[in-house]
């Protein structure tokens, strides 16, 4: 190839360098920010695990994955996936092949940024060019890609559920600069590079593009607005780009590293906080996923528009925000990039000051001390909920003494809070107190196994106790375990059951299989229309600081609607706050796991 | 021939309202889906504040309607409203039109099995207070048969203003019915100590006040504010009861040989048919819909339909019977009108 300007430099790459450098800078001082949030120990283990070579692995894999392919698009819509991929892909294989055809035709020229970009402009075919005709024919092909990831972006603006998405994000005006930019630059390099595809090359789309407008494309007095106005919507894009959505495609790739170090919240708006905040593209994918967006005004308190009122620093509404919420950690769980929205706002609830400091001294802890029998097996640890469902109590208990296990109730002569509601209320101190009182009692008992029946409990003594040597144990996997080795064997019946997954024991704690188990063996276990990761929640959550009673009657039907779309006789879950907020308005009836095994299972 | 009136529903108000209309020199038609008439307090035993016996009550409201046309066991088929009269199909095969229409449908006791941590349905010593009426109507029951009481508990609100039991309405006759049914135990069980857990205490009728300044003063009997938070059961079957006892700010708890709810008054859900075919509009608390809550309590939105007792709402007995008088007075005046 020949160079056309022996400078290599022409006044329309101005805009797109400075834009460039602009974000570089912006990217980088943010980077070095957040790295400085952080706390030391964190700061450390990032540090540490960019020379994991196991974590490096992981994080290419990701990178690879998740910013450029987005596989877990793919997963939820094979439409959504292509769209987002065929930019983000087609994009990053349009600048790196730009490089690799400056690095082989024009090497002395890599130092200069945009020359890779307008490539095209600058150079001339040669005889010898001809060889280049495969990247003349990649790029043409990427940019096709691109073009057409651009039309279905189009298309989706307007018909967001043929992307299997029911509602959309209302987009902010930097959103709009910022896509309405994005969907000028490819069509424009298109245009600009149909100009010279007849001097520099081209291939089946640009040189296609050229032949067929000739007229226009062969007056040289069209060529430089068109590579300028390339250059001003790149330019444009590049310095909306902090300021918009667009900000995740940087922030995802730091956000990899640091979620894969094992960097945790801790402060709502400092270090990986702040990261997963600009990490948001906001898809839209939480708004759908909340249980609340059951009521269309909830949809403005969903994940998404949390992270945007976190950067426009709109203190009254982040509170808000955070306090409605059910912590069902839905939209975790579908979030493309990871932000962890039900953490997020247990951070942002921690920074609210309580002047309660319950003092549990008089409590005893040496209470059960030579009164769990020479096995010293099974304490059963109800918890409050299921004290409020006494059924469920009776039926547990029952279904032990039919398998022949001895166990003593922990809280039967009452008994303090797991520290669940204080954890995800944000007052992590009040948490403590009490972690601290039951841990004591526990371990005093000599216990070997933990049984609980209520997940909330179940996932604080899980995560939050140290309770090393003791088996924590949830009824359903008690159950199922009983059923596997054949201390108990249920009857079938004729009777079809839907299972609810508890947001806690599922998405919470990922058991999905154990109760199923168990539930197949009392009867016919149908499924719900959503499921497993993805079931709804019951709308009884403890979660929510604000949401009054009356404001949740309509997401309980919503959840109520989705688990009877197969019409099963009965309702069966494995948590006793959904089973209550259930039965409040279930037109069949509504069981706990615990009961119908109770049903089943002959007294030996 | 005399003008029909069509009442739904046999229990004291329908009664009251048949012997007022017939007085009146009208044809009063009563139609009742159960196979008796009285209701709700023909299955009452004495009524507060002098111990009235619930009998006598009903057995006067019926001789004083018995030249009413009665129809037990029968419900309403379908409803074709004419220009100025509704066409009444009856289950029965009968077929009745006419002009007015009293609706006197009542209400039905929550079921106390809904609110599961009082443990009714799971534990054996609790009941409600129609199980205690029911027993003091002499009817045989397990759970007090014989057994000595030692200590007995009342839980006002059961199902009444409690959102969470869709019920946010005050059943205004439980805190009364409570005293009365806990002085009643006390003269059973003079050893007994009782005990009612109130969220507070609405004693608004004639001689209430005096009813509760007795049930403490001569029975003994304990108020403790405070709702109860969880009923369990020890092992030799007694009732085991956690509180607040929000005056001396301390958790409290007591085993008990019976517990009573004080189911509440709620809606009667089978209403919600005939409402239908009359289109006739349900409250927020889900009881019919008056015109008007103070003016026009008795009417309702469609011509010639009109309300009278717990089915716009809890009453007492009292109140029922005042209102289907002026029912009976509003169907009259309205007829004269047409003439």
């Amino acid at each position: 190839m020949n160079e056309l300007h022996p400078t290599g430099f022409d006044y329309f790459v101005l805009p797109f360098t400075i834009g460039m450098i602009f974000v570089l800078l912006w990217c980088l001082g943010g980077a070095i920010r957040i790295i400085a949030e952080l706390d030391s120990e964190d700061r450390k283990k990032f540090f540490k695990s960019l020379v994991n070579p196991k974590i490096m692995a992981k994080n290419i894999k990701e990178w690879f994955c998740d910013c450029l392919f987005h596989v877990k698009l793919w997963k939820r819509n094979k439409l959504l996936g292509y769209m987002h991929s065929s930019i983000a892909f087609g994009w990053f294989m349009i600048i790196l092949i730009g490089h690799i055809e400056v690095a082989l035709y024009i090497p002395e020229r890599l130092h200069q940024p945009w020359y890779p970009i307008f490539f095209r402009y600058f150079v001339a075919v040669t005889d010898s060019t001809m060889k280049g005709s495969f990247f003349f024919f990649l790029m043409d092909f990427f940019l096709l890609v691109v073009l057409s990831g651009i039309v279905l972006a189009i298309i989706k603006r307007a018909h967001s559920r043929m992307f299997g998405m029911r509602r959309t994000t209302r987009a902010s005006l930097t959103d709009l600069i910022g896509l309405y930019a994005l969907w000028f630059i490819f069509p424009l390099r298109l245009l600009a590079e149909g100009f010279t595809a007849d001097i520099s090359g081209g291939s089946f789309l640009t040189q296609s593009l050229n032949n067929v407008l000739h007229s226009f494309l062969s007056d040289e007095a069209n060529i430089l607005p068109t590579w300028w106005a390339y250059s001003i919507a790149l330019g444009v894009f590049m310095v909306i780009l902090p300021f918009s959505r667009y900000m995740h495609i940087p922030s995802e790739i730091l956000l990899i590293p640091m979620r894969n170090a094992g960097v945790k919240i801790r402060n709502p708006r400092k270090g990986i906080s702040k990261l997963q905040v600009y990490s948001c593209p906001a898809c839209g994918v939480c708004i759908d996923a909340c249980p609340m967006s059951a009521v269309k005004a909830n949809t403005r308190d969903t994940t998404v528009y949390l992270n945007r009122q976190i950067k426009r620093r709109n203190e009254r509404r982040i509170a808000e925000i955070s306090e409605k919420c059910l912590m069902c950690g839905k939209c975790t769980a579908v979030c493309p990039v990871g932000v962890e929205g039900d953490k997020l706002r247990i951070a942002q609830r921690s920074l609210t000051r309580y002047n309660l400091s319950p003092d549990y001294s008089t409590i005893d802890e040496n209470v059960f001390i030579d009164r769990l029998g020479e096995k010293k097996r099974i304490l059963y640890f109800a918890g409050c909920m299921t004290a409020l469902t006494p059924s469920i109590k009776k039926a547990l208990t029952s279904v032990m003494d039919k398998a022949g296990d001895e166990y003593t109730v922990m809280d039967e002569d009452g008994g303090i809070c797991c520290g669940r509601p204080m954890l995800m209320a944000g007052r992590t101190e009040s948490a403590r107190a009490m972690i601290e009182k039951n841990t004591n009692i526990i371990r005093s008992s000599g216990a070997t196994v933990l049984l609980l029946s209520c997940p909330i409990c179940y996932k604080v003594f899980k995560e939050n106790y140290d309770l090393e040597g003791i088996e924590i144990i949830h009824h359903t996997e008690y159950i199922d375990r009983l059923i596997a080795q054949g201390r108990i064997s249920p009857s079938r019946s004729d009777l079809s059951y839907v299972y609810h997954d508890p947001c806690e024991l599922g998405r919470g704690c990922g058991i999905y299989d154990a109760p199923r188990r168990v539930v197949a063996a009392a009867g016919t276990l149908v499924e719900a229309e959503k499921t497993g990761k993805e079931n709804i929640c019951c709308g009884g959550s403890l979660g929510s600081l604000t949401l009054g009673f009356d404001k949740r009657k309509v997401l309980t039907e919503n959840a109520l609607k989705n688990l009877t779309i197969a019409d099963p006789d009965t309702i069966v879950t494995a948590c006793p706050l959904c089973r209550s907020t259930f039965n409040r308005y279930a037109d069949r009836p509504v069981l706990d796991i615990a009961e119908i095994v109770d049903q089943a299972t002959e007294k030996k | 021939m005399n003008e029909i009136i069509v009442i739904v529903g046999g229990g004291i108000a329908g009664m009251e309202a048949a012997s007022q209309l017939i007085k009146l020199g009208y044809s009063p038609i009563i139609i009742e889906k159960s196979d008796r008439l009285g209701g709700h307090v023909a299955k009452w035993n004495r009524l507060f504040p002098d111990m009235t016996p619930a009998k006598d009550v009903v057995d006067s409201l019926i001789a004083s309607c018995k030249d009413a046309n009665i129809f037990l066991n029968t419900e309403i088929y379908s409803v074709n409203r004419l220009k100025d009269r509704y066409n009444i199909m009856l289950s029965n095969g009968v077929s009745i039109s006419a002009r007015h229409i009293l609706m006197t449908t009542g209400f039905k006791l929550f079921e106390a099995s809904k609110k599961e941590e009082y443990g009714y349905g799971i534990y054996n010593q609790v009941v409600t207070n129609a199980d205690l009426e029911h027993w003091f109507n002499g009817n045989a029951d397990s759970r007090m048969d014989g057994s000595q009481m030692g200590a007995v508990g009342f839980v006002h609100c059961v199902g009444s203003r409690d959102e969470k039991a869709r019920n946010s309405q005050c059943s205004k006759v439980c805190c009364i019915t409570a005293i009365k049914q806990a002085i009643e135990m006390k003269e059973k069980f003079p050893d007994a100590e009782i005990y009612c857990f109130y969220m507070d205490l609405r004693l608004f009728g004639k001689k209430f006040e005096d009813f509760y300044t007795k049930a403490q003063r001569d029975h003994g009997i304990h108020f403790i504010r405070g709702r109860v938070s969880e009923v369990g059961e020890n092992i030799e079957g007694k009732v085991i009861v956690k509180a607040e006892d929000t005056l001396l700010g301390k958790p409290i708890k007591v085993t008990l040989d019976l517990l009573v709810l004080m189911s509440g008054m709620v809606c009667n859900s089978e209403n919600a048919k005939v409402a239908s075919m009359l289109a006739l509009p349900n409250d927020s608390d889900g009881f019919f819909m008056s015109t008007d809550n103070i003016m026009n309590i008795n009417s309702s939105p469609k011509k010639g339909i009109h309300y009278a007792g717990a089915c716009t709402g809890p009453k007492t007995v009292p109140e029922t019977l005042a209102e289907a008088r002026a029912a009976a007075l509003e169907i009259h005046t309205s007829i004269k009108e047409q003439q």
